[in-house]
């Protein structure tokens, strides 16, 4: 008898009101991917006044609804209790987009029907072309493979065709975890006759990347990467190089040596920024929307085309408990800012991506590693770096399990270049550290740095107590404990108020630690980028080193400095050698 | 009442990520014994559906890296189509199941596919997996590797499914 017990004003009540009708009340959770909410419904309802009860609490249409128990649907007709839906029971529901595809029953119209679900990715409509591209094999294969490719850096525009990742990061996060869960997969892979048929294709990658809409746009902007896309040649060595992650290091080396060479010239530096902002940044922006990076800065030979100077290179270290230690780092930190970095196989190399992940560098050893100095300094160099470095998850968990290792985190920090030649900032700063990771753990800290006109406010902050500090030394003991008040990021680790008396004793030393870390993090985001500072500004904080080491010739220490492209060491080896003491 | 709707059967593949170590190693270095560490993908409609560091991927059925299963669980069947669970895993891609949720020990391809087979079925998937986070974590061993585990996803790969924004 359910017409009477289910009659109208009882469903059409709120749900709390008490029912004086045959049925009694149950408590049905209803679940959406969202979330869920718990109704209120008599026994014997049907269930279309469910969904009544349904759709006034979410809001949606009733013809929108399609509730699911049990691995049933429920239709309109049927009654709760036919299906069993007691009390304390949960029923899936899922509201219904107005637009939907046709049923498709098999899997070749679902197929299509399951890219138009996903449609607001521009990579779906390209999943077909990838998977309709590769030989017939096992689907996955070919898709997985422009995901590899990213890893590589070059032809990572693909990953834009294979795989639906919705930014940049996950793309990075995926290749890396997927790679470091096992390093076997990767050479599985590449074996695969499957991906090497393909990649020996020229002409399969060739429309694969000019498929991409970005490479397109980019194309057009810069017809030096069409020629590229259209000399075989070079898509074949960089195939070969895809495939060879050993010659991928290599020539990675050899770019990035070449790179620093010209740096070293005179008028080379202002070419290769030249040559950064002109090229790489667009091209940089433009493949960083779809996610990819930069697919041709890392071709060899062509150091003209999409080329970028090392410095937004970038070593991002993640802990590898499985992985070799320390495999195959090998390093030639040769010109300081320029100096590169190779990567592992499994490591984005350098110019090509910014973020480049080296799980292969991993381990405590790794922190000492060149490549984690040069990333420091290029981070210093380009905060949008920082930023996105900092936006990681997995950057945060590293952070978290840096905060908990303080020895970890004393060996990172001892290496940053800032700290590379004075033992005594070590020193305090080893001191601070604890407080230095509490504070990096505060989400807001990290907000902070990632912020460069936040950076840059600090760095003004900074420099007027500076200033304050020439003019009225005795007011400084209390300012230096003020200041840390105020910016709450990494900015401001050795300066905790909580340490202020400690502050008074190496007050200058810890104005300079301080300093020199605004400025690392904000050097860039003050007035442009770095690459439009002057030498002197750029060099700031080495020249401090220098000066606080004793070196007090400026103008020595500037010429050596721009020689050595801001390497410290280098520097002062120089230094030394044309001055006798 | 009469079956007059399409019913797909639901299939549950779990993978030993560690390919057996685990069962070899566990009781050295945990202290207790695991058989594995369970990867699941819950396959339906044809396809393999799991989710990993990059969100909720699908691939054909044993098309990830790790191959075949090492078992397979019958869940049951299902009256939901593809068109409308394409749906309910996009909504999911967008909220709880986006990439960036991925956490290994507790919002991991597993508690996916528990989520999934409960919609498709009604019925939960083996316990012995989604305990497996649980078990490793009370070990000392497990607790010092947490910071590391969390950082890292699984991710074998396949099509992604966003969510529709």
């Amino acid at each position: 008898m359910a017409e009477q017990g289910a009659a109208d004003p009882v469903n059409n009540n709120n749900n709390n009101k008490p029912e004086a009708s045959e049925g009694t009340i149950i408590k049905v959770t209803v679940k959406t991917p969202k979330d869920k909410e718990e109704i209120a419904i008599a026994e014997d309802a049907s269930v279309t006044q469910f969904k009544e009860e349904i759709s006034k609490r979410f809001k949606a249409k009733q013809d929108q609804l399609v509730l699911i128990f049990a691995g049933k649907i429920l239709k309109d007709g049927d009654s709760l209790s036919q299906h069993g839906i007691k009390d304390g029971l949960t029923v899936h529901l899922v509201i219904k987009t107005a637009n939907k595809a046709a049923d498709g029953g098999s899997t070749s119209a679902s197929s299509s029907a399951s890219t138009q679900v996903g449609s607001s990715s521009t990579s779906s409509p390209a999943t077909n072309p990838a998977s309709t591209a590769g030989p017939a094999g096992p689907g996955s294969a070919p898709t997985q493979t422009p995901n590899l490719m990213s890893g590589f850096g070059d032809l990572s525009s693909l990953a834009g065709l294979g795989m639906g990742s919705a930014n940049f990061m996950e793309l990075q996060q995926q290749m890396q975890r997927q790679l470091m869960s096992n390093p076997e997969m990767l050479s599985q892979i590449m074996e695969n006759p499957l991906v090497q048929n393909m990649m020996s294709n020229p002409d399969l990658m060739r429309q694969m990347i000019m498929a991409n809409p970005q490479m397109q746009q980019l194309m057009e902007r810069n017809p030096e990467i069409s020629h590229m896309l259209n000399n075989p040649e070079l898509m074949r060595q960089t195939m070969e190089l895809a495939r060879n992650p050993a010659m991928m290091q290599e020539m990675m080396r050899n770019q990035d040596r070449a790179l620093s060479n010209l740096e070293s010239i005179p008028g080379g530096y202002n070419a290769l920024r030249r040559m950064y902002t002109d090229i790489q940044e667009p091209m940089f922006s433009a493949a960083r929307e779809q996610f990819g990076s930069n697919p041709f800065s890392a071709l060899g030979g062509t150091s003209e085309s999409g080329a970028q100077p090392s410095r937004t290179e970038n070593r991002e270290p993640l802990p590898n408990p499985w992985g070799p230690p320390n495999s195959t780092n090998p390093s030639e930190s040769g010109g300081g800012t320029t100096g590169s970095t190779t990567t592992s196989a499994t490591a984005n190399p350098s110019v090509s991506n910014p973020l480049g992940i080296n799980p292969g560098s991993l381990g405590n050893g790794m922190f000492n590693s060149p490549g984690m100095q040069s990333l420091l300094q290029q981070i210093s160099e380009n905060p949008q770096l920082m930023q996105n470095m900092l936006s990681a998850p997995y950057m945060r968990s590293m952070m978290q399990s840096l905060a908990q290792n303080p020895e970890l985190a004393s060996q990172v920090m001892m290496n940053n270049p800032l700290f590379a030649g004075n033992p005594q900032l070590q020193e305090q700063f080893r001191a601070q550290l604890p407080i230095f990771l509490q504070q990096m753990q505060n989400p807001e800290a990290l907000s902070v740095m990632t912020n460069p006109r936040a950076m840059q406010a600090l760095m003004q902050i900074q420099q007027g107590l500076q200033m304050l500090q020439t003019e009225a030394p005795g007011l400084m003991p209390s300012l230096t404990g003020g200041i840390p008040g105020v910016p709450t990021g990494g900015a401001a680790p050795a300066e905790n108020p909580a340490s202020s008396p400690s502050a008074a004793a190496t007050n200058p030393a810890q104005q300079q630690l301080m300093q020199q870390m605004l400025q690392m993090f904000a050097g860039g985001g003050g007035g442009g980028s770095a690459t439009t500072q002057t030498p002197e500004v750029r060099f700031q904080t080495q020249l401090d080193q220098l000066n606080a080491m004793g070196f007090i010739n400026r103008e020595a220490n500037l010429q050596a400095l721009i020689a050595t492209g801001g390497d410290i060491n280098a520097a002062i080896e120089r230094l030394l050698g044309s001055q006798p003491s | 009442m009469a079956q007059n709707n399409p019913s797909f059967s639901v299939k549950l593949y779990i993978y030993d990520l560690s390919r057996g170590m685990a069962r070899q190693l566990s009781p050295v270095m945990l202290g207790r014994q695991l058989d594995g560490i369970w990867h699941t993908g819950v396959v339906v409609h044809g396809k393999e559906f799991f989710f990993g560091g990059a969100g909720i991927n699908y691939c054909s059925p044993s098309g990830t890296i790790l191959g075949d299963p090492d078992s397979v669980v019958d869940l049951g069947s299902t009256e939901v189509n593809e068109d409308l669970f394409m749906e309910y895993l996009a909504s999911l891609a967008e909220s709880t199941y986006s990439g960036d949720k991925y956490n290994m020990f507790e919002h991991n391809c597993n508690t996916f596919s528990n989520d999934v087979a409960q919609f498709l079925t009604g019925r939960k998937i083996p316990s012995y997996i989604t305990d497996l986070p649980s078990e490793i974590l009370s070990t000392p061993f497990g607790q010092a590797l947490r910071p590391f585990l969390e950082s890292m996803a699984v991710n074998p790969g396949g099509n992604n499914i966003p969510g529709q924004r």
